[in-house]
């Protein structure tokens, strides 16, 4: 019994980290239709920040995130208005491969600053620390505070969007850019704006991330996908869909532990034999290819 | 006029040839050049840079006579059979990247021209360096991967110093045995039902995958339920699931094979989900390096870890101080299990060089099978080395052996590593059971 709530707790937490990964992705797709692939890339230099700025300050990693997130809103408006304004004029393709190109530099650049060896925080309020919560739930400190934080992150996103006049105006240009510009809505603003937050939140989930993952300059590459998964899970540019396709996500990288507690409890040998952690990402790409197939504009889509 | 002008011009250069020439050809010391494969970047770097250290150390006693360490190898400067050669060690770095490592070999043999090669620790790099190796025919000393299927392949130009898991995967059955007969030092006789649950969380390549099938076999032969048994990615950032799926299993023994990182992430990931096992055993590698004893500090006390190498060897093995100290000079660290085995397999270099007396591969080869370096020569606590040379292992050292070291709290309130394995050379009581986290 008690693997099948800890995997629960655990899934739900690290599904709650991972729509916080999936937010900037779903933002700045759904305001400009741009898939940034190296939206991982972000996610990496949010974690670098948290560990150097930790290590370098000595202070908690916790109080690194007001930098992280300067860090990522001033890195998604360079991006922007450096590089991605210019390849909104060429062709879709370009679009593609121009933030594939983004991806390979910041990772090359992250290789060359930093080195290829993985690092690991191990000094902070929070890392190591657990609670026992009873049903054999143990919850790291770490992990719960970035689920709180995701929350919150997801909380003002939402108001962000729906409450105010900056909100409207993103949504108008997400809508239709040309009706917006006609309505005197400075439609490039909003776009590096939507850059901007993307990316903030982002280097926010890595600098919560890298209290409880290590970090090596490839790590993006497999948190791009999973955010991928996600946001086609929750439907392109849906911030609730987001949302609730990480949470499912996490859960479904929870699937050994469920698969444990079937086998534990019916005493099912074969089952305990099958190695379930080896490929528990893979469902997460099962489940992408399913809902493609099934529902392509995802469990919250509203946009084509 | 003209013939004498021609004749002398000839001269001239005659002996401008000469003197390019003669020197050379002629120079008592040649150099011999070894290409040594460690991890030098990547998830295994810190033991990379143990190996290397070890390795450098070898090789500089080589090469310069030091009377005050009691081997032969350390008495002359260079190698005598050949006049003194010189030994060069050309280090490349295979990120433990199997692929990369056939690469960098193939680069040594034929850009370096090196005359033998060293390395690899990742038993999934040796794999293909060997291959290499035995394509091109240049002679490979193993000194510190142990996966038991590297020596047999009958490859003819791959020879392998150290001990292979099967050894040390036996010496944990023994101990466990041993617990329940009450021979472990200072520990009463534990009920076999109390051990009897194993799980095990071995990385996924080679190496590792190999330990997690003899975990499986010998717990089958020992009379213990094997009730998980888990591989996972050594770069792996995260090992909460597989840490939860251990726990589910509710055993009480609990084996790891781990490279560095994984290691630390692994019992960091045990401590936070408060896992409360009564063993924790780890087969060397990862949980032996100082990176691990440094990131983990209090934490590790009461891990079981099998190694070649501790620094209690020491207290037994004068050869063993004398060599510890130059290393401790050098870089601040004791000899562990992985530096003690480079230096070891550069050791064997040498004296394999020595009675070859030529850098013809045919030569070395010929040595190589022919080798016997008795125990008193050697930094780690084996009978020697000597290779076997038919049977199913071919080019394994067959005098190695291994043990079991548990981490403790010194009188000092250093944490180091104790000898629990063989029961018969144990230096302190054993802790049983885990401590509490």
């Amino acid at each position: 019994m008690d693997i099948l709530f800890s995997s629960l707790a655990a899934g739900i937490l690290f599904g709650m980290a991972l729509s916080l990964v999936a937010l900037g992705l779903t933002i700045i797709f759904g305001v400009m239709d741009i898939i940034n692939f190296a939206h991982g890339e972000f996610l990496m230099i949010g974690m670098y920040t948290g560990l150097l700025t930790a290590q370098a300050f000595g202070i908690d990693p916790l109080l690194t995130l007001p930098v992280a997130a300067a860090v990522g809103f001033l890195l998604g408006i360079v991006c922007y208005l450096g590089f991605i304004k210019f390849l909104l004029r060429g062709p879709m393709i370009a679009q593609l491969l121009g933030t594939f190109g983004l991806m390979l530099f910041l990772r090359n650049l992250a290789l060359l600053i930093f080195g290829p060896n993985d690092r690991a925080l191990h000094k902070g309020i929070l890392v190591g620390k657990s609670f026992d919560i009873g049903l054999g739930i143990v919850i790291p400190a770490t992990k719960l505070a970035t689920a709180g934080l995701s929350l919150a992150a997801f909380g003002a996103v939402w108001l962000l969007m729906n409450r105010t006049r900056i909100g409207k105006a993103l949504t108008a240009t997400a809508l239709n850019p040309q009706g917006a510009r006609y309505m005197g809505i400075p439609t490039e603003r909003m776009n590096a704006l939507a850059w901007g937050i993307g990316g903030a939140s982002v280097t926010v989930a890595g600098a919560l991330i890298v209290n409880f993952w290590s970090v090596n300059p490839y790590i993006g590459l497999l948190f791009t996908m999973l955010a991928f998964a996600i946001v086609a899970l929750g439907g392109f540019g849906s911030v609730p869909g987001a949302f609730f396709a990480g949470i499912v996500v996490g859960l479904i990288t929870e699937l050994p532990g469920f698969w444990d507690f079937v086998a534990y409890t019916f005493e099912f040998d074969w089952m305990s034999d099958v190695p379930m952690t080896s490929f528990k990402y893979m469902w997460v790409y099962v489940a992408y290819f399913v809902i493609m197939v099934v529902r392509p504009r995802g469990l919250f889509g509203w946009k084509h | 006029m003209k013939r004498i002008a021609r004749f002398t011009s000839l001269c001239v250069v005659l002996v401008v040839v000469a003197a390019l020439v003669l020197p050379t050809g002629a120079r008592a010391e040649k150099e011999i050049k070894i290409g040594v494969l460690y991890p030098l970047t990547g998830g295994a770097a810190a033991a990379g840079r143990e190996l290397r250290d070890g390795a450098e150390l070898a090789a500089e006693i080589a090469n310069t006579a030091m009377a005050d360490i009691n081997m032969t190898m350390a008495q002359n400067a260079g190698i005598q059979s050949m006049g003194g050669a010189k030994i060069t060690l050309i280090f490349k770095d295979h990120e433990g990247n199997p692929t990369l490592g056939a690469d960098l070999a193939k680069k040594l043999i034929l850009d370096d021209k090196v005359d033998g090669l060293l390395g690899c620790y990742h038993s999934s790099v040796t794999k293909t360096v060997s291959a290499v190796a035995e394509q091109y025919g240049v002679p490979m000393i193993n000194g510190s991967s142990t996966s038991p299927s590297l020596t047999e392949r009958g490859l003819k130009w791959f020879w392998r110093t150290t001990p292979h898991d099967t050894w040390f995967t036996k010496d944990l059955f023994e101990l466990l045995k041993g617990l329940t007969e009450g021979q472990a030092k200072g520990v009463k006789a534990v009920s076999q039902k109390d051990i009897v649950n194993l799980a095990s969380a071995c990385e996924k390549t080679e190496w590792g995958s190999f330990v997690s099938e003899l975990i499986e076999q010998f717990s089958k032969e020992y009379g213990f339920d094997l009730k998980k048994s888990l591989l996972y990615a050594k770069e792996a950032p995260d090992l909460s699931s597989e840490v939860r799926s251990l726990k589910a299993s509710r055993a009480d023994v609990l084996l790891f094979a781990s490279y560095t990182s994984d290691a630390i992430l692994m019992i960091k990931t045990l401590k936070a989900q408060k896992i409360q096992p009564k063993i924790i055993w780890g087969q060397d590698a990862g949980f032996e390096t100082p990176e691990f004893q440094q990131t983990m500090g209090e934490d590790i006390v009461g891990i079981l870890t099998r190694t070649v190498f501790l620094p209690q060897v020491v207290k037994v093995k004068p050869v063993a101080g004398q060599v510890n100290k130059l290393y401790k000079a050098k870089t601040g660290n004791d000899l562990s299990g992985a530096s003690a085995r480079s230096f070891t397999g550069l050791q064997t270099w040498v004296y394999i060089l020595e009675k070859a007396g030529s850098t013809k591969p045919a030569d070395i080869q010929a040595a190589a099978n022919a080798i016997e370096i008795p125990g008193d020569q050697l930094v780690v606590p084996w009978a020697g080395i000597k290779f076997s040379t038919s049977g199913k292992e071919i080019g394994q050292n067959v005098l190695g052996s291994g043990l079991i070291g548990q981490y403790q709290k010194g009188s000092d309130g250093t944490v180091g590593l104790e000898i629990v394995y063989p029961f018969d050379v144990a230096t302190t009581d054993m802790i049983y059971p885990f401590p509490k986290w």
